[in-house]
């Protein structure tokens, strides 16, 4: 470690810090993890490189492979999957200082960007050239276009334009050799949703759309039986460009964390948005046909106004906990309703709060929120019911959202076994030595049971914690109160 | 040696409100994006709010240990509450950067030597500028004319006192055209003390406070104006619970010059003679904007002014980048000050406007300094001043 320090110093001078109370601010990401947990792997770096250069980046990748140390890159570390959670210390790669926007193609329509630029950002950059992102995350004040390709992400845009990997064009990646080579079609996919296991990402290509007004919508449906329906009016009449939608049970403890009367008291919210080109008429007609399709009501304009501003607050319930447990996950619109349903079910001593975003090619991306204080000696087993929601959608045709480290057992459904034997191979080709942030999307061997994997004894014990966790609520809550 | 819980930055009077309100971080990184001092953390995390939280609560479960690092980095924030705007479970950052620097002055760990120095000179003399006490009044022009009683009370705060005048003279010179008899309390006007709460030097402020109060109920004033951002808050936000807990009075209104001025416009008493044909750009000064929710008196004012073209910052309103000023960080790193203050001129300047105005004094003088440095294109200029100008 000694003579990788000092290459590393001399190379990259004051970019790097090896300084203890420094690297330790890198040891967690948004979850809230037990100890007993935490303690099965090194998530505190040796060092850290905070990259302001794709030429920087390389340098340290090729330092750190000639020594044999391994490399976490990061973005805003604002998911909960442990994607850029060390597992063996080394050299994290802090990519948020790169966050330059290279160059707008206002003709072309696309962007060329550094992995730390934030969405909103960007988007206010896009803004001046007439366009804007096709989407982003509900994270987007903080969260960086690098950090959300390596995760998969899907949100406000992708019931128009998809997943992230369907607006990225082409990437720029650093590999172990310390060279960066552009990549596009399949390779890239590759390094889409997999954690910079195959390189660090440096620069990324992003089409754009039109930067066109949004106006949105708010429409409750009496259940999730009539998404599938919505989903397929919305796309027909408005061609809307994003639908999500909230449970009552979301909203009431929103509304609680806010101090406020809940939007609605019973069903789901569904908020609609469309683009509308310059001195058009609002389509009132179509969406009153959409509602009327699915028996659903529009809601008063100032609600919809309401759900749009807080898109990015998702997390606003966390006040009442103080931590949250979320299982997130990925399950055909058409299986939505049963989803909801048996987790409901599953979980009824607790209030669930369901969020979930439509997907291009009728999916959901689904959040369940449980309320939970977070602390006691029972908060590890109550931990367990964050992976229930995961698992039931699973069997009814769905997956987790993203394996990162936690969930690694759960690659290959995530990624489709296609992609993943490309990975593979990939992997081995790149990585031999297994030395790009370890541990993700494949096998961490725990520090207390080195014999055995991290991520399946999660799945197993979670699974065996499963029927006690579920006797265990988490935080109870009142009656509800009517709605505004 | 401190017991460990004495130690705890986040103290036991406040601890059970500051620590729930820490616990129910949600670490997405918000607070880190606009905060004006992280990108002089080197880009390490260390330097973001977020990561000062989370090692606020690791200090408070005796997972880590002060260091003079961390004390570094727990006084720079300028407390332009950015990362309260934006944080999504409420917690109230600047209060608890605040605790925690009071904890770390308690320790002997902080404030910083610029601090400290302020102290002194306010103990000597009542302002943290080391300036005359006798002659607090020197802004004074011979027109003003104070009453020895009336209900209102002119604050004039120390900055505005010794250092940026303008502001303070043109408000007085309104009120008097306007009729509005006010009372000012000269060299027994001590400083407002947000210095010392925002750097955690609490024992003093605490003596500047209860003088103050003094003043106030021996005036038996009904309102108090001012034109210092930072002493309208800390009269406003800070004054009120530190006499509750007391149980001293306090029950005057505290009314920054930017909330009169407009309402004098809106009920017709200012009258314009003079068209001021300006294109200016106004930022939002965060003690004033974030703090108080001043937002639409500002431009309401420029709005009426004739003649004046009002062009908006990138970041403005709740967006608004800090002046680099607060929270001692003026003081305590000036280098770092400077560098906002150039930053958020640059935005100023790529507006395309002539003027840059604002309504604290406190931001005058940084950015009075930094376009100096800069040779920058463009003037700087309090409301008030156009205010006055249009008035004629």
């Amino acid at each position: 470690m000694n003579e990788f320090r000092r290459e590393l110093e001399a190379e990259l001078g004051s970019a790097v810090t090896f300084d203890p109370q420094q690297t330790k601010a890198y040891d967690h990401d948004l979850g809230e993890m037990p100890s007993v947990l935490m303690a099965q792997i090194r998530p505190v770096p040796d060092a850290v490189l905070a990259a302001r250069s794709p030429e920087q980046v390389a340098s340290a990748l090729r330092i750190a492979a000639r020594h044999g140390v391994p490399v976490t890159p990061r973005g805003q570390a604002s998911s909960g999957f442990g994607g850029a959670i060390p597992t063996r210390g080394g050299l994290l790669v802090d990519l948020t200082p790169m966050n330059a926007v290279l160059g707008i193609d206002p003709d072309a329509g696309t962007v060329d960007v550094q992995p730390g630029v934030v969405w909103n950002a960007l988007s206010a950059r896009l803004r001046h050239a007439q366009l804007d992102l096709c989407t982003c995350p509900t994270s987007a004040p903080a969260s960086t276009v690098g950090g959300w390709f390596a995760t998969g992400g899907v949100g406000i845009g992708s019931f128009r334009y998809g997943s992230i990997g369907e607006v990225v064009q082409e990437v720029d990646v650093a590999g172990l050799d310390g060279r960066i080579v552009t990549v596009r079609g399949p390779e890239m996919e590759l390094h889409h949703q997999t954690c910079g296991t195959l390189g660090v990402v440096t620069a990324l290509r992003l089409a754009c759309r039109p930067a066109l007004p949004l106006r949105s919508f708010a429409i409750q449906l009496e259940g999730a039986d009539g998404v599938p329906a919505l989903l397929r009016e919305a796309r027909e009449r408005l061609d809307a460009y994003s639908i999500a939608f909230s449970s009552a049970a979301y909203l009431r403890m929103r509304a609680m964390a806010e101090e406020e009367k809940p939007a609605i008291d019973r069903g789901l919210l569904a908020l609609v948005t469309v683009t509308e080109p310059p001195g058009s008429i609002p389509d009132l007609a179509g969406v009153l046909a959409v509602a009327a399709a699915v028996g659903g009501t529009v809601l008063p304009e100032e609600v919809a106004r309401r759900e749009w501003e807080d898109r990015f607050y998702p997390m606003r319930i966390k006040k009442l906990g103080p931590a949250l447990l979320v299982g997130e996950f990925y399950v055909p619109a058409a299986a939505f309703a049963e989803a909801c349903r048996r987790i409901e079910s599953a979980l009824s001593g607790d209030l669930v709060g369901i969020e979930a975003t439509a997907v291009r090619g009728d999916r959901m991306a689904v959040l369940a929120y449980l309320v939970d204080p977070g602390a006691g000696l029972l908060f590890p087993l109550r931990m367990a019911k964050a992976l229930l929601p995961m698992r039931i959608a699973r069997r009814l045709g769905g997956s987790a959202y993203a394996p990162g480290l936690w969930l690694a057992s759960e690659t290959e459904r995530c990624l489709g076994s296609e992609k993943f034997a490309a990975y593979r191979r990939k992997k081995v080709q790149m990585d031999p030595g297994g030395l790009l942030n370890p541990g993700k999307l494949q096998v961490t061997r725990p520090r207390w049971f080195p014999a055995a994997s991290l991520s399946w004894a999660i799945g197993i014990g979670s699974t065996l914690a499963g029927p006690i966790s579920r006797r265990i609520p988490s935080r109870r809550f009142p009656a509800p109160r009517p709605a505004r | 040696m401190p017991s460990d819980e004495t130690r705890a930055l986040i103290s036991a009077e406040r601890a059970e409100e500051l620590s729930e309100a820490i616990d129910a971080c949600a670490r997405c990184g918000y607070c880190k994006t606009g905060c004006p001092t992280h990108p002089f953390g080197g880009g390490f995390e260390a330097a973001s709010p977020r990561a000062k939280v989370h090692f606020l609560k690791e200090q408070r479960e005796g997972a880590a240990e002060i260091t003079p690092e961390w004390v570094d980095r727990i006084f720079q924030c300028s407390s332009c509450e950015r990362c309260v705007e934006v944080c999504q479970t409420d917690i109230p950052l600047v209060e608890v950067w605040e605790e925690a620097r009071a904890a770390l002055v308690r320790l002997g760990l902080g404030p910083m030597p610029a601090h400290k120095k302020m102290r002194e000179f306010v103990e000597a003399r009542n302002n943290p500028y080391n300036e005359p006490t006798e002659q607090r009044a020197r802004w004074m022009q011979p027109h003003h004319q104070p009453t020895p009683r009336a209900e209102v009370l002119v604050f004039a705060g120390c900055t505005a006192s010794y250092r940026m005048p303008a502001m303070i003279q043109t408000g007085v010179t309104i009120l008097q055209r306007q009729g509005i008899p006010f009372v000012y309390a000269g060299a027994e006007e001590v400083c407002c003390a947000s210095p010392f709460l925002r750097t955690g030097q609490t024992a003093v402020a605490d003596r500047l406070m209860g003088s103050n109060v003094d003043l106030v109920e021996r005036l038996g004033v009904k309102r108090i104006v001012t034109a210092c951002a930072g002493c309208s808050k800390t009269l406003k936000k800070d004054y009120p619970g530190w006499a509750r807990a007391r149980g001293r009075p306090w029950g005057v209104e505290v009314v920054h010059f930017a909330e009169l001025y407009a309402r004098l416009i809106q009920e017709g008493r200012i009258g314009f003679t003079r068209s001021v044909q300006k294109k200016v750009t106004y930022h939002d000064p965060c003690h004033l904007g974030r703090s108080q929710r001043i937002f639409d008196e500002p431009r309401a004012i420029l709005r009426a002014i004739p003649g004046i073209e009002l062009v908006e910052m990138e970041n403005h309103r709740e967006e608004s980048r800090c002046c680099g000023a607060g929270g001692g960080v003026k003081a305590g790193y000036p280098a770092m000050a400077a560098q906002i203050a150039r930053d958020r001129v640059r935005e100023a300047i790529d507006t395309g406007a002539e003027v840059l105005v604002t309504m604290c004094p406190f931001c005058q003088t940084s950015f009075g300094q930094a376009i100096q440095d800069m040779g920058a294109p463009i003037r700087l200029a309090g409301v008030d001043e156009l205010l006055l100008e249009a008035a004629g």
